[in-house]
């Protein structure tokens, strides 16, 4: 076995270029592949934290029938509670108030779903607050402030500072109406936020919609111990009679999008490595070819199939190894980039995907998968490659081959 | 008899029920009239050219209840400005509706909005009536098909029927209106508003026949939506007064804050 490994290796630098494109066209495969791979963990990552840690938390309850059917009057009624034996359990929680209303400022007006956000327990639950980005955030102090989704800031044409009539049916059947002042805009959040959030303090949404006890949505973060399920069944075993979801459940679009950009990785991969494999294929298929006569005569001295077999298998795997080390070498740097830095992507205009704003630079993360996933998919479809012309070397007829020309 | 020609029963059948149909009875020039004249008057029955006046709407929900004495002016079927007095939290609220446009003042944040599209179908002022009723201006004697019940022409019969179907360029949310007429007083009673699938929607009572105006009226019109146990919007007007001079510069936004 040590022999075959000295012949294999003395072999590949028998046809230096040869051996040199393909180990170079193998790098530049790996490196593709941890880059993309690392993009796309960290686009994924992306949006499940800005899904789960800015706005839907990682479960949510809803007072029985909400869901199907939005109402104000449909609340929970035992909040303080509920969220105390929440926090009894592990889980940080907060309270939040819902309305859909109209917004008007000047001349122009849109639909709006209006929040009341709980100031004092929210930023343990959601980062909301630390993504504004224009202006601030909702203080106490000043009560009559509201934060817009940036789509709907741009919709009104309003900035920082400006007046802002929020309008709606208040409870007792009469037209609710409070004048506000942005005070701050988000950056992108998800698409419904950003087109039609408008975040004020719960205590002037109770003023305003005659809303005088009750809550529409308790969100929560799970403790950290705790998967997304297993958080779920405890939340709902904490809290009888209220239906408690995940951000998967609310968010079927999002979570589908996760999976499936999570699996896109594998299909790039797959593409990607089919053309190198096919490289690999062409290239060991010539040295099989090449070496038809000195092939021949190694069986004739008595080499088993076998050993042939493991030699060209060898000659490949050797070149792989050599492609993934030099791979590594350039892509930690690159890779400690794109993690860093990112990468800028305002060119290309505003994107949104499944229903979430993508911000203007795109960050890279590392994760053992995002690096022995493209290293283990590359071995295998190399092994794959070199198996034909491999077998093709095994098979050969010693007689024949020494003839061959 | 079957041994005529099937030809011959069937165009007979074919003419007997076109004949009798109601809509060919109501063809007949001095039924086509009389509906006619009959539907002028449900038309103009609460509008003049001009009108002024007091109500009170009461309105009944599951969720809650609440009463609201206001002010209307209107002019034409074009023009229209109601103004809340009570209560006193909704003091000065005021709705004008000029065509199909509405605007809404609200004394609270001292701000006049336009009702945007989206929102010409929801509630106005938390009643059973939308925005959009707000601005229908319908006409049962232009833009309907209407016909008569027959069984309730008998002399018999107190109440008459008419059933209306909207023209097909006329723009409304019904699929039928249905009418009840009291014989007597030529007013309505009752009317039954129908969705494209033939459900009953609405139901408007009309009730408290009075003298206003100068105008034999009923004077309180109860709006019963259907599926929806005990709500309904009453409106009871206390004071109406018709063809007065109104100048058009009240249904202006300007007037519209005062």
């Amino acid at each position: 076995m040590n022999k075959v490994f000295v012949i294999a290796w003395r072999n590949l630098w028998r046809t230096p270029r040869r051996s040199v494109v393909t180990i170079g066209a193998m790098t530049v495969a790996v490196l593709a592949m941890l880059l993309y791979a690392s993009l796309v963990e960290g686009y994924v990552r992306d949006l499940e934290a800005d899904l789960v840690e800015v706005e839907v938390g990682d479960l949510q309850v809803h007072a029985e029938g909400y869901r199907d059917r939005p109402s104000l009057y449909t609340t929970i009624d035992d909040s303080d509670a509920m969220i105390a034996s929440l926090e009894g359990a592990g889980f940080v929680a907060t309270a939040r108030l819902l309305a859909g209303g109209l917004v008007a400022a000047g001349e122009s007006s849109s639909g709006a779903l209006i929040k009341g956000l709980d100031l004092e327990t929210n930023d343990a639950v959601s980062a909301i607050a630390e993504r504004v980005d224009r202006g601030e955030w909702l203080a106490a102090s000043d009560p009559h402030g509201a934060v817009l989704g940036r789509g709907l800031a741009r919709a009104l044409a309003v900035d920082v500072g400006d007046e802002l009539i929020v309008l709606g049916q208040a409870t007792d059947g009469s037209m609710a109406n409070e004048l506000f002042q942005v005070r701050g805009i988000l950056e992108a959040v998800t698409a419904e936020t950003d087109l039609a959030g408008v975040l004020i303090a719960d205590s002037i949404f109770r003023e305003t919609f005659a809303l005088d006890q009750g809550v529409h949505q308790v969100l929560m973060r799970r403790p950290a111990n705790l998967g997304l399920d297993a958080a779920s069944a405890l939340a709902q075993s904490t809290i009888q009679g209220h239906e408690v979801k995940t951000w998967r459940e609310l968010q079927p679009l999002m979570s589908q999008m996760i999976d499936i950009s999570r699996s896109m990785i594998i299909l790039m991969f797959v593409v990607m490595y089919v053309a190198i494999a096919i490289l690999i294929l062409n290239a060991m298929l010539m040295s099989v070819f090449e070496r038809i006569r000195e092939l021949g005569v190694m069986k004739a001295v008595g080499l088993s199939p076998r050993t042939v077999l493991s030699l060209v298998l060898t000659e490949a795997m050797l070149q792989a190894v050599v492609a993934t080390v030099i791979a590594l070498a350039v892509g930690a740097p690159l890779l400690w980039l794109l993690v860093e830095r990112g990468i800028d992507v305002s060119g290309f205009g505003d994107i949104t995907a499944g229903g979430m704003s993508i911000g203007t630079r795109m960050f890279g993360a590392v994760a053992p998968h995002t690096i022995l996933g493209p290293i283990v998919t590359f071995f295998v479809l190399v092994f794959l490659g070199v198996l034909y012309p491999g077998l093709k070397a095994a098979r050969l007829r010693p007689v024949e081959a020494m003839r061959h020309q | 008899m079957l041994k005529q020609s099937p030809w011959i029963v069937l165009l007979a059948i074919v003419w007997m029920s076109v004949a009798m149909s109601p809509r060919a009875l109501a063809r007949q020039p001095s039924e086509d009239a009389e509906m006619q004249r009959l539907l002028g008057l449900f038309d103009d029955l609460l509008r003049g050219a001009s009108s002024q006046g007091t109500m009170t709407m009461t309105v009944k929900t599951k969720r809650f209840e609440r009463t609201l004495s206001m002010q209307t002016w209107s002019k034409g079927t074009d023009k229209s400005l109601v103004r809340i007095l009570e209560p006193v939290k909704e003091k000065g609220t005021a709705t004008l509706k000029v065509g199909d446009k509405i605007w809404n003042y609200l004394p609270k944040v001292d701000r006049t909005i336009k009702v945007p599209g989206s929102m010409m179908g929801a509630s106005w002022m938390g009643s059973h009536f939308t925005n959009d009723d707000l601005v229908a201006k319908i006409r049962y004697s232009e833009d309907f098909a209407c016909s008569f019940d027959p069984a309730t022409r008998e002399p018999s019969v107190k109440e008459l029927r008419i059933d209306c179907i909207p023209n097909e360029d006329v723009a409304v949310v019904w699929g039928k209106v249905s009418m009840l007429l009291d014989k007597a007083s030529e007013l309505p009673t009752q009317s039954m508003f129908y969705d494209d699938d033939d459900e009953l929607v609405r139901t408007m009572k009309y009730e408290n026949v009075r003298t206003m105006g100068g105008k034999r009226i009923p004077t309180v019109l109860t709006a019963i939506p259907a599926g929806e146990d005990g709500e309904f919007t009453r409106v009871e007007h206390s004071k109406l007064e018709f063809d007065i001079d109104i100048s058009d510069r009240l249904f202006s936004l300007q007037s519209l804050k005062q």
